[in-house]
């Protein structure tokens, strides 16, 4: 039983906080001094992995690129032992990660052009009054150190259904399913979030694929920074602001479905394997089955093993494709070292199904992954899960939802001979999601963070 | 990247052996080839069409003139060629993950070979032994090993829908065609554009 | 028989390359520096000698130092490693090689030790036997197709994929007659060609602006693309 040192590593890198609000700071740093004064000063504030007795009205933390550790003085040697893909940042990794044509950089927001982005300061709260008092909190000790400047506010928020918020983002599916279990993680698990036995029993993956310092799946200290005090408990995180086409999604869902037999909810669930309520397809192929949907025994408890034909999940599926299960054979083993954990908020003004909506109005999700190595978990899924579809056998098809989509691709969705279970293709694929942004940053414990800000990095 | 031609990956690796070790391994190799089960899990893994190992014994070095300088070695050579398809790292991921123990058979017999797991240490041998390819064809580089296979069961599928199609009223077609189009549908991924090999 | 799997054969030579220069490059320089401007799709010379499934060519400088205790070891020649899998037998595809490519395998192989010209496919062939290496274990994922099947049987795939998407939702007798109609098509089919390919060979495919999918069949193939 691995013991993580919870007060050490930063709460965002253990869980999503499930927090309405937020708002992610983007800062380019002053220069060192007071860059580290402006750290040494955000250090108490930081939310840390431990349990809450109360729940706090919002949370802070914080990451960096590598621009910004480099802005920060830290020591050559030590900037140079980071993973080369996040030195890079993500703009520099376009060819790997598709983000060419409409999702390249071009197309960004202008934040996301001009490598200023040097802090990742993420502010969640429960009401928007608490994320007021915590950003302003964030501005008090901005200008006061003068060690970092505000480049972009990102306000992200949950949608809100009657009053509530939910899990829903704007395309209308219930997300936020699915997160890896391992090691350590200390919140309630749930059968189907960790890694199959060959008994065909669901166990925690090992805590190195998403904090660093500890043992992976690979039987190793994940690749890491040096000196370890800097790497370990830290973790690796991912920021993409995708923006949806929600008028292209909706026509394109329409037109599609007026040929498909099943219907245009089931047709929806297929292109994802979750209906939109977050029913798994797996689990329920014919209709939504809230009950199954609320029950955390069983929203994320599936395989695949009886559906290799894809009748029930289509093979090409969002979820089969990013989590395959054990249908990638071998007892799930090529899967394990791919996992990445989730984080995000839709943002932009939700339009409910029915009223006029635009793609040019600013909507989407903010979306975030924590992983030991962004090349091979986050990248890995993106270039060989999303945007390819050999280890899927679905050859050089992308992913209907996520891939950068030049309107020749198709999405088959394998059938049976039941009439309401037909196969059927869809063809002429657009893009319902384009990229507007962002970065690789590292997101440090709180020793580390102490490390930096006192100027005490010693690389070997 | 001369390596690289369409969604396929040339590799070639050559590693030293002490020569009393070499028969061990031309007897593992002997019995790995009269094994079907030996071949089973790289078909399983799909993505290498052709791969082959070839012993070199130090004296067997080609000589063809009396003007070439005899060869001095004193170690025997494991050459190893792999034609797959996806990426360096995610190819060795994936052996290194599911099939150490035939790895380690195959390469304990080398000098330095530090075991198939933890992987970091086996990347660094192979990137170690690994030299680069000058020239590669593919007779179908828009295909992964996956794409071949999947073509034989639509053809094969095909086939014998159009014969036993072939003098039904429309009515019948038609039940027949959904019958084919559940048969092939799981294997018409469109070949074409692989990934940057990362 | 190791060399061989099903029906696909597994070729290993190593031919000595010659020590020295020849004219202001040395031989194993002149290889690469030939093989760097040499076309790899249709017009390969691999394309020519089109029971080519796979074959690499690599200038091997040198066996590798792993590392003490290991000790540190030359060889004497460099070897132009040639791995090739092929369908058929030995003798013919060597012969192949000098009589349907004869340009591409002089311009390379004579830089080689002993090696006698293209003039005399059956010399030639010889030649290659002598510097053959006995391939130890050779793994075949598929062992029983030729090239020319699997080239066909990928262009019908396509074709397939095309044809279920074009005809989605039509009437029984609609479909049945544009079958009728497919089946021709597939019968009086061009050859595809070997080594052939789009764009690139290995960037993701672009963004907006890349052409649509067409129906293959449709598609003659003039020996278009490079």
């Amino acid at each position: 039983m691995v013991n993580l040192n919870v007060a050490d590593i930063q709460g965002f890198v253990l869980r999503g906080y499930n927090f309405p609000f937020a708002r992610y700071l983007l800062l380019e740093l002053e220069g060192p001094e007071k860059g580290r004064d402006f750290i040494g000063r955000i250090i108490p504030h930081i939310t840390t992995g431990q349990r809450w007795e109360n729940k706090p009205q919002s949370t802070v933390n914080l990451a960096f690129t590598h621009k910004g550790l480099a802005r920060l003085g830290l020591p050559d040697a030590t900037l140079l032992s980071f993973p080369v893909e996040f030195f890079q940042g993500m703009k520099g990794r376009k060819e790997i990660l598709c983000d060419t044509g409409r999702n390249s950089s071009e197309n960004w927001d202008e934040v996301w052009r001009n490598d200023v982005v040097h802090v990742w300061l993420g502010v969640h709260a429960l009401t928007p009054e608490a994320l007021e008092e915590g950003c302003a909190e964030m501005e008090r000790i901005m200008q006061g150190t003068g060690g970092a400047y505000l480049r972009q506010a990102q306000d992200a928020k949950a949608v809100f259904i009657d009053n509530k918020p939910s899990s829903k983002e704007h395309f209308g599916y219930t997300d936020g399913f699915g997160n890896p279990d391992f090691e350590g993680a200390d919140r309630h698990s749930q059968p189907g979030q960790g890694k199959l036995t060959k008994e065909g029993d669901w166990v925690p993956l090992a805590t190195g694929e998403f904090v660093l310092g500890y043992p992976d799946e690979a039987g190793e200290l994940p690749v890491a920074p040096v000196p370890h005090l800097l790497a370990n408990n830290g973790s690796f995180m991912v920021y993409r602001k995708l923006h949806e086409n929600v008028a292209t999604f909706r026509d394109y869902l329409d037109e599609q479905s007026r040929h498909y037999a099943g219907g245009k909810e089931k047709l929806a669930a297929k292109f994802v394997g979750r209906w939109r309520d977050g029913t798994p397809v797996e689990l329920s192929p014919d209709a939504p089955d809230p009950a199954i949907a609320a029950d955390p025994k069983r929203n994320v408890n599936f395989t695949f093993g009886r559906d290799l034909d894809g009748v029930r999940c289509p093979i090409g599926a969002h979820v089969r494709r990013v989590n395959p299960r054990d249908s990638a054979g071998f007892h799930g083993l090529l899967v394990n070292r791919r996992r990445i954990s989730r984080r995000g908020l839709p943002y932009g003004e939700y339009v409910p199904e029915g009223e006029a909506v635009s793609d040019k109005d600013d909507r989407g999700v903010i979306f975030m992954v924590l992983n030991s190595s962004i090349f091979r978990q986050f990248e890995f899924v993106h270039q060989q899960w999303i945007e390819y579809g050999n280890d899927a056998h679905q050859g050089s098809d992308k992913d209907l939802m996520l891939g950068n989509h030049d309107g020749s691709g198709k999405f088959m969705i394998q059938g049976s001979t039941d009439p309401q279970n037909p196969p059927f293709v869809c063809a002429r694929l657009p893009q319902f999601v384009e990229l507007r942004g962002g970065d690789y940053f590292f997101m440090p414990s709180l020793t580390a963070l102490r490390l930096i800000a006192d100027n005490s990095v010693d690389p070997r | 990247m001369t390596n690289i031609n369409g969604k396929t990956y040339a590799m070639n690796a050559i590693t030293p052996m002490k020569a009393f070790y070499t028969p061990i391994l031309q007897l593992i190799f002997f019995l790995l080839g009269h094994v079907k089960a030996g071949q089973a899990d790289l078909i399983n893994l799909s993505f290498i069409h052709f791969a082959r190992w070839v012993v070199v014994k130090r004296h067997k070095f080609p000589r063809l003139s009396d003007s070439q300088p005899e060869e001095q070695l004193h170690y025997d050579y494991l050459l190893f060629f792999s034609n797959f398809n996806g990426s360096w790292n995610q190819y060795i991921d994936a052996f290194a993950d599911v099939l150490s123990i035939g790895l380690n058979l195959i390469w304990r017999w080398s000098v330095r070979y530090p075991g198939a797991r933890p992987v970091t240490d086996f990347k660094r041998y192979i990137a170690l032994v690994q030299f680069d390819t000058d020239y590669y064809y593919v007779a179908y580089p828009r295909a992964a090993a996956n794409d071949v296979k999947a073509a034989f069961r639509v053809n094969d599928a095909l086939e014998d829908f159009a014969r036993a199609s072939k003098d039904m009223t429309p009515a019948e077609f038609g039940g027949a065609y959904l019958k084919f189009v559940t048969q092939v549908q799981g294997d018409l991924g469109a070949t074409g554009i692989g990934p940057v090999g990362a | 028989m190791p060399n061989q799997s099903g029906n696909v054969y597994g070729l290993t030579i190593l031919s000595p390359i010659i020590h020295g220069a020849a004219g202001d490059i040395s031989h194993d320089c002149a290889i690469r520096d030939y093989l760097a401007g040499l076309p790899r799709d249709h017009r390969s010379l691999f394309a020519k000698v089109s029971s080519t499934h796979l074959a690499r060519l690599v200038v091997m400088d040198d066996v590798v130092f792993v590392g003490t205790p290991a000790r540190e070891e030359h060889l004497q020649s460099k070897y132009l490693v040639f791995e090739t899998n092929f369908d058929g037998d030995l003798d013919t595809y060597l012969e192949r090689m000098a009589r349907e490519a004869p340009e591409e395998v002089h311009a390379v192989w004579q830089h080689c030790v002993g090696y006698p010209g293209v003039k005399d496919p059956a010399a030639f062939a010889a030649y290659m036997k002598k510097c053959q290496i006995e391939t130890t274990y050779f793994f075949a994922d598929v062992n029983n197709k030729t090239v020319q099947q699997t080239l066909r049987a990928l262009k019908l795939q396509s074709g397939v994929a095309h044809f279920i998407e074009a005809n989605q939702g039509k009437s029984a007798s609609e479909i049945q007659t544009a079958f009728r109609q497919f089946l021709e098509k597939v019968r009086h089919a061009p050859e595809p060609l070997a080594g052939e390919y789009e764009g690139h060979p290995h960037l993701p495919a672009r963004g907006a602006g890349a052409t649509g999918r067409t129906d293959p069949l449709a598609e003659e193939s003039e020996g278009h693309h490079g």
